[in-house]
């Protein structure tokens, strides 16, 4: 039987609604003069506050006209005089356009036009009949206009310019406009009641019956504006319910689709319209993080940040976030981190008088389990993070509302909104919100955050409108428009019925952030260690009479803090970002180096002895490592001191190269691309490889649109032939080291390995060369361990983290890709393998499988990602014992701690705990230690001395001469000078 | 004209999310290859027209600029 599908073809009653909509969206100006002696000159920004200008100069910018260029920043200048029939009337400047354009008025800064918003109430700022127009656009042609739909047929670097204007409003009109904004979204959301929407649908029609659009009446508008009230408004026959608390925010991503130098101007922008909002609405409120833009808008727009600390001392604009930018929270050390929060902090109090008691991190992929602590001693109470309920990509995060133990049993308040950072305060998103939220019982109010972003801009006239309007319909969840740090004192501080979630909070997407960007992630964890160099010896260094080069090692540190923001060393950013980081980084190891100095002989930075096989530079040394000829030593230089170091060339009888190559610890069978058969423990008479070990695995990795964030679990589906082509062979034989080499390659990368074995190390150490042009492609390396076991552990950098390798349930099944620092480890009680890396931070784990992620070949958002040169190491280290009495961590610092020259000494190495930093503070009255547990282990050290227990932000918490420490636990000491 | 292309113009485009690169130059005709944000740009031709202007005020040459584009998989639809 056939069967005919019934179309509507005819125009539905919703339609005619919206149609009429939109008509009276063209009535909300009143009058509209046109500015038509306004005049544009294009350049280009190519650092702060500097820009490098077309040649053309100025010229007249008339509506039609083609304006912007591509990266390009253009400067506008009027000056208009303001028609006798609009003076003293309330006047606005209308400019719509798809870029993002500060507006300064007869000198004053007045707001910012973009995408969202297309007026600027002029008003308050005219103090003659001539206003002088001086206008900074910066084109906006990125991804986040695709939540303001009407821009995206606009986006792109040429844009048509379609006029300036002195318009004056009316308000009539504008108040039905946001009333219909507020219905017609509840009456078109699927997450109301659906007799209230029949009811919304009906009314709504009856209200713009009482309008002719063919001849359109101020009055009849207001006759539809009183229907609305009597009628609609009045209604409460249909109970809403919930309570939701809207919290004003503007997500600014400081390099992202644009450079750090552009986000000077996007952050002032975000401020001005909020400094603006706040000027016509004092009920509004907002959220602005990262002391870092608090410190731009200082430097370069003074004026408008002395009235910016007005409106946060009125408790308008709060400061929220503590840290310095909103960094990743997987890849930098505990050191980096606990930075962020104190030089964060250091400023909201040098400037506001305030310490902020929230972290606030809406977009960050994960975050480590170091946290709690960290927050805890940078006086943070509360911790705000929304990735987790809105991206996950296999399991629902279980809380919202929530309490957050740490790895060390510090716990914080923490806030996982249910619903994405960037709303525009609709209804059905607030319903949505209260709809996804799974702590109703026991978290109080939900937390929803409204405001564009990502490159800020922030809230709009009309988020504010609807948002005055919510409690007029019955229909709506209880809102309430407070402060973050209100939301989180109000429902989390001291609630016991909080649910507690103990571990890391994974994201389960964003999994090739770990990878992406190879060079940054090593040059990263260099410049960590070097910066805790240059601040080891500078402080010795002062205590034997030099100046302590205070501003400069903040200088450098801040700079590292900027690149760790979370589109800079996660590597999901374009082209020029990366270039600004390489130049950063290497402009940071210059002036380290000179910071660092030398000496005539080597210092020791670890508060341990290092007992085991460095590679020490030397013109004169028989073996070559990264290209730079030295010596294998074990350098047996006590904790914090400086010495010779002795080495004794002997001959290379330690081992034999055959089918095996016997070493004093293995026997080794090495395949010729470098992969290795069996490797045999002679001491602990066992094998160590259980399956492909050491093999280098390259596989098609297609995740889609967000392709320099994820790693997909079908990553394994299509491997890449990896072709050998030059087998491997042995290049080096001494008193110490063999090394073999083999190339390895595809069609289009090169890839060198070079194996050492050695003489005095259990370590098998890998080098790789790699020249890489590939596209779409991750490389990995695999160890399938003969070792049994469910549990990997991991380096946190300040303790470590076990991890499930078995797949029984999705939260494991998720976790197929994790983050790691120094290494990671497979292990049975009596033994196991740790794989210790200088610069990698992704990992597989399998069952007894450990796959080191080594490169990838994104292509967006930047089409030439990781191509290029690359060098990095790793060292298979088996081990006889545990990993903590193998002393991984011990190897680990060492191998990822260069040994330099510097003639210092300190006298106390402070036990057990491995030394983070040794600094002058901040203040310059004391030396600041800060020791970690990083083994598992609880114990006490004896100073012989009182010193002063301090927190990360340099403040004293009590006086002691003995510091008790648990398992995991970071202290900081201050000795006074 | 490929250093042109590829020292002057691609950087700008970079900064935009897009990736140009040379691919030839005969006869007036300057072929080039679009790819990231500009491989999906709906104005593109915008672009064009201002990379022509740019050789001609920086190169005093007259070029018909032919786009390829290499749109990535995911944005093949």
């Amino acid at each position: 039987m056939a069967h005919i599908k019934v179309v509507r073809r005819s125009m539905r009653p919703e339609e005619w609604t919206d149609l009429r909509f939109g008509w009276l969206k063209r009535y909300i100006y009143d009058e509209k003069f046109e500015i038509e002696n306004l005049k544009v000159r294009d350049a280009r920004q190519v650092a702060e506050m500097q820009y490098e200008y077309y040649p053309e100069g100025f010229r007249p910018l008339n509506k039609g006209d083609m304006y912007f260029t591509p990266d390009g920043t253009a400067f506008f200048e009027a000056d208009v005089i303001i028609p006798e029939h609009l003076q003293g009337k309330e006047l606005w400047f209308s400019l719509k356009t798809a870029a993002e354009i500060i507006v300064k008025v007869n000198g004053k800064y007045v707001g910012g036009v973009d995408p969202n918003r297309d007026r600027i109430l002029l008003t308050p700022y005219i103090d003659s009949d001539v206003l002088h127009f001086e206008m900074e656009g910066y084109n906006r042609s990125k991804p986040d206009d695709e939540r303001n739909p009407e821009s995206l047929s606009v986006r792109g670097c040429r844009q048509i310019f379609e006029g300036a204007y002195l318009a004056t409003i009316n308000h009539t009109v504008l108040d039905l406009v946001y009333d219909l904004e507020l219905l017609l979204d509840i009456a078109k959301s699927e997450l109301f009641n659906e007799d209230y929407r029949n009811f919304l649908n009906r009314e709504i029609n009856n209200a713009l019956n009482l309008i002719d659009f063919d001849d359109l009446k101020t009055e009849d508008v207001a006759s539809a504006k009183k229907y609305v009230d009597d009628v609609i408004y009045a209604n409460d026959d249909y109970k809403g319910n919930g309570d939701v608390a809207l919290i004003a925010h503007s997500h600014l991503d400081i390099a992202y689709y644009w450079r750090r130098i552009h986000s000077v101007q996007k952050n002032l922008r975000t401020i001005l319209i909020q400094l603006r909002l706040m000027d016509r609405y004092p009920d509004f409120k907002y959220t602005h993080t990262q002391a870092y833009t608090y410190e731009m808008l200082e430097k370069y727009y003074p004026d408008v940040f002395e009235e910016l600390k007005e409106k946060i001392a009125n408790g308008q604009f709060e400061p929220v976030g503590a840290m310095y930018v909103e960094p990743d929270c997987n890849i930098p050390c505990a050191e980096s981190l606990i930075r962020q929060f104190m030089y964060g902090q250091h400023y909201f109090r040098e400037k506001f008088g305030k310490t902020v008691k929230n972290c606030w991190l809406p977009d960050v992929f994960g975050n480590s389990w170091i946290l709690p602590q960290i927050l805890k001693k940078s006086g943070v109470d509360y911790f705000v993070s929304n990735k987790m309920s809105t991206w996950n990509d296999t399991n629902r995060f279980p809380h919202n509302n929530f309490i957050w133990k740490g790895i060390d049993g510090s716990e914080v308040y923490a806030c996982v909104p249910p619903t994405h950072f960037i709303t525009w305060n609709m209804p059905s998103q607030i319903q949505e919100n209260w709809e996804a939220y799974q702590d109703k019982n026991q978290g109080g109010q939900t937390m929803s955050m409204f405001g564009y972003g990502d490159g800020g801009s922030g809230c709009t006239e009309e988020m504010i409108e609807v948002m005055h309007r919510f409690n007029k319909l019955s229909i709506m969840p209880k809102t309430e428009h407070i402060s973050g740090q209100e939301f989180l004192e109000k429902n989390l501080k001291d609630n016991k019925n909080l649910a507690k979630w103990d571990g890391e909070l994974y994201l389960e997407m964003h999994r090739g952030t770990f990878t992406t960007k190879s060079q940054m992630k090593r040059y990263n964890r260099k410049l960590e260690y070097k910066l805790r160099e240059a601040e080891i010896v500078s402080t010795l260094r002062h205590l034997k009479g030099a100046e302590y080069p205070h501003e400069e090692i903040r200088d450098i540190y801040k700079k590292l803090l900027i690149n760790q923001f979370h589109d800079i060393l996660p590597g999901s950013h374009i082209a020029p970002v990366y270039r600004d980081a390489m130049a950063d980084y290497e402009e940071i190891d210059a002036r380290l180096n000179k910071i660092i100095g030398t000496g005539e002989d080597y210092f020791n930075s670890l508060n341990f002895t290092r007992s085991h096989l460095t590679f020490v530079e030397n013109p004169n040394g028989e073996s070559v490592r990264y290209g730079k000829r030295g010596n294998w030593v074990i350098p047996n230089l006590p904790p914090l001191t400086c010495g010779e170091i002795v080495y004794n060339e002997t001959n290379a009888d330690w081992l034999t190269i055959g089918e095996k190559v016997v070493t004093p610890f293995y026997e080794i069978i090495f395949n010729t691309d470098g992969s290795i058969e069996s490797i045999y423990d002679r001491k602990a008479q066992r094998e160590w490889v259980g399956g492909e070990f050491n093999k280098l695995k390259l596989y098609k990795d297609n995740p889609g649109v967000y392709d320099a964030w994820d790693i997909l679990p079908n990553y394994k589906d299509r491997e890449v032939e990896v072709k050998i082509l030059s087998p491997l062979k042995t290049i080096e034989r001494n008193s110490e080291v063999a090394s073999f080499e083999c190339v390895l390659g595809t069609e289009t990368s090169t890839w060198k390995r070079i194996i050492r074995v050695f003489r005095q190390s259990r370590g098998i150490e890998v080098e790789n060369i790699v020249d890489w042009n590939e596209k779409h492609v991750l490389a990995k390396a695999q160890f399938d361990c003969n070792v049994l076991t469910r549990k990997a552990v991991c380096d946190t950098s300040a303790g470590f983290i076990e991890r499930d390798t078995h797949r029984n349930t999705t939260w494991q099944q998720a976790r197929f890709e994790v983050c790691h620092h120094k290494w990671v480890d497979m292990s049975e009680t009596d033994g196991g393998i740790a794989i210790i890396n200088d610069s990698k931070y992704g990992v597989g784990l399998l069952e007894n499988s450990m796959s080191l992620s080594l490169l990838r070949a994104t292509i967006r958002p930047d089409v030439t990602s990781d191509i290029g040169h690359h060098e990095f190491s790793y060292m298979i280290y088996p081990h006889t014992e545990d990993f903590v009495k193998a002393e991984i961590n011990n190897i680990a610092y060492e191998y990822n701690v260069p040994l330099g020259k510097a003639d210092l000494t300190c006298e106390n190495s402070f036990g057990e705990l491995y030394m983070q930093t040794m600094k002058m503070s901040e203040k310059g009255n004391m030396i600041v230690v800060r020791l970690s547990e990083q083994n598992g282990r609880r114990g006490k050290i004896k100073l012989g001395g009182k010193v002063k227990l301090l927190n990360f932000l340099e403040d004293v918490i009590a006086e002691t001469d003995t510091v008790e420490y648990k398992p995991f636990e970071i202290v900081t000491i201050g000795i006074e000078t | 004209m490929k250093d042109y292309i590829n020292n002057i113009i691609k950087p700008k485009l970079q900064g935009d999310g897009g990736e140009i690169d040379f691919v030839s130059y005969e006869n007036g005709i300057l072929t080039v290859l679009l790819q990231g944000e500009c491989s999906k740009c709906l104005i593109v031709d915008r672009c064009i027209a201002w990379i022509e202007s740019e050789v001609m005020r920086d190169m005093g040459e007259s070029v018909k600029v032919v786009a390829q584009k290499k749109k990535p998989f995911f944005w093949d639809k």
